[in-house]
């Protein structure tokens, strides 16, 4: 794209959009050239035959034990965003940030500890 | 500054996509069609950024926005319910007033000290990209912003602390295992070898068919106790005389039911 | 080392030189990856299924062309010809886009995996590799959590119990696993200095990573199938538990989607390993040797790569011959309590031992066998044995404090007779068997001692 760099993005949006618009044909093609036979029962929900659960007013709900989940993957998702520069430019930093990444991994262990002291990664 | 043809078209391609995910997010009546909505919106954005040659911060907030919080968000919208729609009845009174009033107030805040932001003179791609975009971008959070980087971490641990307060539930006994109900059942005598299956038959088998006991009559105990509770327990009437019939066809059945259809011939 | 202690300042960015490469050049490219992918997809799944059938000695698919080859397109053709149901409680816009998603993201990350060597291509000298950028490897996450989108709107929009639930634990697997896989990678990221993957390739001339990381290569390899959803990890499409989970409402060519997406993300997580941990196209080591490198790089390196995917393939289904799928709990515990404390643990030893590599931590040499090391390099690896020795000094006797307790509470148990009421009985908890005299010992002979009898045998 300029002088600086000798790679570029546009390769990549050309291969993304071969594979989107593959997509996007193959499920359009596949409602036109399949047969439409209506029929009642086929469009209900499946459940190996017997009549399909009731939806709970307003939708059914999900335990809440999947928030925490959520929770704890975003507090280890932020932890390795920052350890990936560390890791490329550690060569360039020394030991100083070699300190740092330890204490805020250790900081962040605490969190985890605490978790799971308190039962919180326990699945039933 | 000179845009490059290739630059522009992106954004023209691009941008009304994000427009259109921010305001399906303000309009959609699903909650889930909001929550798609600020995906793409989140998406695009890092699109930008990589275009922009941040390339770093711009698959950072692809990875954590689309990933992380995303899935944060679907979760929670799924708690509330997973169909439910935007409901516009005031549940506190003055409340969308007091809304208003709140966010035109952190309007004029940030408008305020935006306004008097000053720009130094800017330094380019070039160089800040010297080192790599990586390199560069590591030695501004290890280096300049070292305390916030830590103080993240202190942020981290409240998050889940309070995730920990609003969604876990403290258990006060110890989980009963496979073993202990087996235990269990042994001890107590009943159903030793667990509750019967549901009925598996030639024509049928689904859970809401009852097994059939030694003299005919349907094993209430093998349906889930849901679909009894529901009323959904299948009748096995139809099921028996089918099994019957073929058992005739085959020629093997006792001489009791041999002798009975004989006397219905006749 | 020395010519990459020179390149320090640079290695964020790509080796690969992109610069002889116009765009139509790179459209061929990406229409050539396209259909090598589509081809792989086609032939691995046919493969899967010769290669099952062996292990459970049955045949197999061999009927649809030679050897059973074009069963899967048969397959295809079926599947589109087939009705396309939409469930009339289905969310109708969410039902269309969730497979169109999972199906184009699948491709996307193939863009960045480095094939081959250079090569001559039309007249231009170009990488047998579509694109590198210096965030490559986290642009492979970075899909795969957008291709999750796939999943849970699928789920939900059908608007159907399973569906749901396998929406639901199918997300919540993949995020729990990605964590692990993203912690594994940055050990990868210490050694070569760059998320690359032309620049990972290059760092691996001298050794490839599986060794130095081959913690890292152990983790990676179990998170790629939970990522995956493949057996023994398949949960969010149990069938046993769920019909066939988030996909149980679709049908023709949208399912196909959800397939191919399966096949082609395996494909893209084994690329993946195969460029960070076995040397990408790299010839092995053996071979690399011969005729000074004759059979590296270029378009041989296209062979050793395809060698190299086909064998994560077959592990991906020889796997899925021989596990049985595993219980939720225990999977989320294996992620949770096993895979991200040790990774992090490995991670921080990993930038230890690079700190002294590098000279941090002092520059005093020792020689050992004729080789230089770093005195500190030699004295974290010294701790780090250390510290695993008394953790399993700790474990064992924890281990031995509980048999012990076991057979103490054992000989507490009130002994019985299994046949005291005339057939055999197992014992209740509390009491223990008695341990019949060992038949087979009191009815043998003893040994004959006398030679004489050898002669009488005849």
């Amino acid at each position: 794209m300029n002088g600086l760099t000798s790679y570029s993005y546009a390769p990549l949006l050309f291969f993304a959009a071969i594979g989107a618009g593959f997509a996007v044909f193959s499920v359009a093609a596949g409602a036109l050239a399949g047969p439409k036979r209506y029929n009642r029962a086929k469009l209900e929900a499946y459940e190996c035959g017997i009549q399909p659960s009731p939806h709970a007013e307003g939708g059914g709900r999900v335990p809440i034990k999947y928030y925490l989940t959520a929770m704890l993957f975003i507090i280890f998702d932020i932890e390795s965003v920052f350890l990936y520069p560390f890791a490329v430019a550690f060569e360039q930093m020394g030991l100083f940030a070699l300190v740092e990444m330890v204490l805020f991994i250790l900081t962040v262990f605490v969190a985890y500890a605490y978790v799971w002291r308190r039962g919180g990664l326990e699945w039933d | 500054m000179t845009v490059g043809g290739a630059e522009s078209a992106l954004f023209w391609i691009a941008g009304p996509l994000a427009v259109a995910g921010a305001l399906a997010l303000l309009f959609a009546r699903k909650a889930v069609h909001a929550a798609v909505g600020m995906a793409t919106a989140m998406i695009v954005l890092g699109i930008f950024y990589i275009a922009q040659q941040a390339e770093f911060l711009g698959v950072i907030q692809i990875f954590v926005y689309s990933g992380a919080v995303m899935m944060l968000f679907l979760f929670v919208i799924m708690l509330i319910g997973v169909d439910s729609s935007d409901s516009l009845v005031e549940t506190i009174r003055g409340q969308r007033w007091a809304g208003l009033l709140l966010a035109a107030g952190l309007a004029a805040i940030t408008i305020a000290g935006i306004g008097k932001a000053a720009f130094g003179t800017p330094r380019g791609l070039a160089e800040a990209n010297k080192d790599g975009n990586v390199s560069g971008a590591a030695r501004l959070i290890f280096g300049d912003y070292v305390w916030a980087f830590e103080a993240t971490s202190a942020l981290l641990i409240t998050a889940a602390l309070g995730a920990m307060l609003l969604a876990h539930r403290e258990r006060l006994t110890p989980k009963a295992t496979q073993a202990d109900w087996s235990r269990e059942r042994i001890r107590s005598g009943e159903n030793v070898a667990g509750l019967p299956a549901p009925g598996v038959y030639a024509r049928h088998n689904a859970v809401d068919t009852p097994a059939l006991l030694p003299d005919g009559s349907p094993a209430e105990l093998s349906i889930s106790r849901v679909l009894r509770a529901r009323g959904q327990v299948g009748t096995t009437g139809a099921l028996t005389q089918v099994t019957q019939e073929i058992e005739h066809e085959v020629g093997d059945e006792s001489d009791e039911q041999a002798t009975t259809r004989k006397d219905d011939d006749a | 080392m020395s010519t990459l202690a020179a390149l320090a300042a640079t290695t964020d960015n790509p080796v690969a030189d992109f610069g002889d490469t116009p765009w139509w050049l790179s459209l061929v490219k990406a229409l050539l990856v396209f259909v090598f992918l589509l081809i792989n997809t086609l032939l691995v799944i046919w493969f899967e299924r010769r290669v099952i059938g062996r292990m459970q000695q049955r045949p197999g698919p061999n009927r649809a062309g030679p050897f059973g080859l074009l069963q899967t397109l048969a397959d295809g053709v079926k599947l589109a010809l087939k009705e396309d149901i939409v469930p009339k409680a289905a969310d109708k816009i969410m039902f269309w886009a969730a497979p169109a998603i999972a199906g184009a993201m699948a491709f996307v990350s193939f863009a960045i995996i480095p094939m081959g060597g250079t090569v001559w291509m039309f007249g231009h000298k170009t990488p047998l590799q579509l694109t590198d950028t210096p965030i490559a490897t986290l642009l492979v996450l970075a899909v795969a959590g957008v291709g999750v989108y796939g999943i849970v709107l699928a789920g939900w929009s059908s608007g159907s119990t399973y569906p749901l639930l396998g929406g639901l634990r199918s997300s919540a697997q993949v995020i729990s696993y990605e964590i692990a896989m993203g912690l594994a990678l940055v050990a990868v990221f210490l050694y070569a200095g760059s998320m690359s993957t032309s620049q990972i390739v290059f760092a691996q001339n001298d050794l490839w990573y599986i060794v130095p990381a081959f913690f890292s290569f152990v983790v990676y390899v179990i998170t790629m199938v939970g990522e995956t959803n493949r057996l023994p990890f398949d949960l969010a499409e149990g069938e046993g538990e769920l019909t066939g989970g988030f996909h149980t409402e679709y049908s023709s060519l949208k399912f196909a989607m959800f397939f191919l997406g399966e096949y082609v993300n395996m494909f893209t997580v084994s690329a993946l390993a195969t460029t960070l941990f076995l040397g990408g196209p790299a010839a092995p080591p053996g071979i690399a040797a011969i005729g000074d490198g004759m059979l590296n790089g270029g378009w041989w390196g296209l062979l050793w790569f395809v060698v190299k995917l086909w064998l994560f393939m077959f592990f991906f289904v020889w796997l899925r011959g021989s596990l049985p799928r595993v219980r939720y709990d225990q999977f989320m515990r294996l992620g949770w309590k096993v895979l991200i404390p040790t990774t992090l643990v490995w991670v921080v030893m990993v930038a230890f031992i690079r700190a002294a590599e590098l000279g941090f931590l002092g520059d005093s040499k020792v020689s050992l066998l004729g080789r230089d090391f770093p005195r500190a390099t030699l004295f974290i690896i010294a701790c780090i044995a250390l510290a695993v020795l008394v953790a399993a000094w700790f474990y064992d006797n924890h281990q031995v404090k509980r048999r012990a307790e076991l057979e103490e509470a054992r000989a507490m148990d009130e002994e019985i007779d299994p046949f005291a009421g005339g057939h055999p009985v197992p014992p209740l908890p509390g009491q223990r068997l008695v341990e019949p005299p060992l038949a087979l010992s009191a009815a043998r002979p003893a040994p004959v001692t006398d030679s004489g009898s050898e002669e009488n045998r005849g």
